[in-house]
């Protein structure tokens, strides 16, 4: 269960941030090479490969070396576990008992 | 009384916590313990109304990034068990008063575990017609506003 939840916590942190969600925007359309997908943000490439990292480490998506270009694509999979209403109901009571978990454990030893 | 969770509707959760009862129970019930958990930081929670009898209110509001506390649950305890379950739904409202907008009951129930406490949630759901509604009621849970990015993401893109 805490597996779960700390699978989501990455899904919606990668999400959080709009970088990341127009890169994913724009791999909706299709693969793209990282230089590609960089062109349009006024950012050094490492800032952006951070991004990537991110968004590769939270399974959004995967990339593929080829020669010198590494091309990204959307892994749908992992959409699939945040893409209903209930798996977002799912997200929320997770959390809480998550965060009961926390507290409890933590503020109430006795 | 109990009915096994439909798959389309319901979501269940469990969780081993290691601490008495009767610490999970006082987390839950305890109005100012249960400010400390109920919403996600960095959202606050603040609990207006918590009366643990059967057609008691529960009322929260929530504030998230610093602004003004707005309302979050509207809801009404069917059944309150000390230390072992509680009942609540937001199809009504405070004294049974059927409520406008609304979609779950949630039973959550305590029993003694090795290590602790066994902690479950068995949240039922209105028919998937009403998911618009719960997709802005999600909103204020801070996940459901992702969420509800992201279902649009995946709705464009696919």
């Amino acid at each position: 269960m805490e597996q779960y939840s700390d699978r989501l916590d990455t899904i919606f942190q990668a999400l959080a941030d709009p970088t990341r969600r127009a890169v994913l925007s724009r791999l909706g359309g299709g693969p793209a090479s990282i230089s590609d997908l960089a062109r349009p943000f006024d950012m050094a490439l490492p800032s952006f490969m951070k991004h990537i990292h991110f968004l590769e480490g939270s399974g959004l998506i995967r990339t593929h070396k080829q020669g010198r270009v590494r091309t990204c694509a959307i892994e749908k999979a992992q959409f699939g576990v945040v893409e209903s209403w209930l798996s977002a109901q799912r997200a929320v009571w997770e959390g809480r008992a998550d965060r009961l978990e926390q507290f409890v454990t933590q503020h109430e030893e006795e | 009384m109990i009915r096994s969770p439909d798959p389309d509707l319901d979501l269940t959760t469990a969780r081993i916590i290691k601490a008495p009862r009767s610490a999970v129970w006082r987390a839950w019930t305890d109005r100012t313990r249960f400010e400390k958990w109920w919403v996600p930081a960095p959202a606050k929670c603040r609990v207006v109304d918590m009366d643990l009898t059967p057609g008691g209110a529960l009322v929260t509001h929530i504030s998230e990034d610093g602004g003004a506390f707005v309302p979050h649950l509207d809801a009404c305890f069917l059944a309150v068990d000390d230390l072992t379950r509680i009942v609540f739904t937001d199809t009504l409202t405070a004294g049974w008063r059927p409520s406008e907008s609304a979609f779950m009951t949630a039973v959550i129930t305590l029993s003694d575990h090795p290590a602790g406490t066994h902690y479950a949630a068995h949240v039922m759901h209105r028919s998937g017609a009403d998911r618009k509604m719960h997709e802005e009621m999600g909103f204020h849970d801070g996940w459901g506003t992702v969420a509800a990015q992201l279902a649009q993401l995946v709705e464009q893109t696919h």
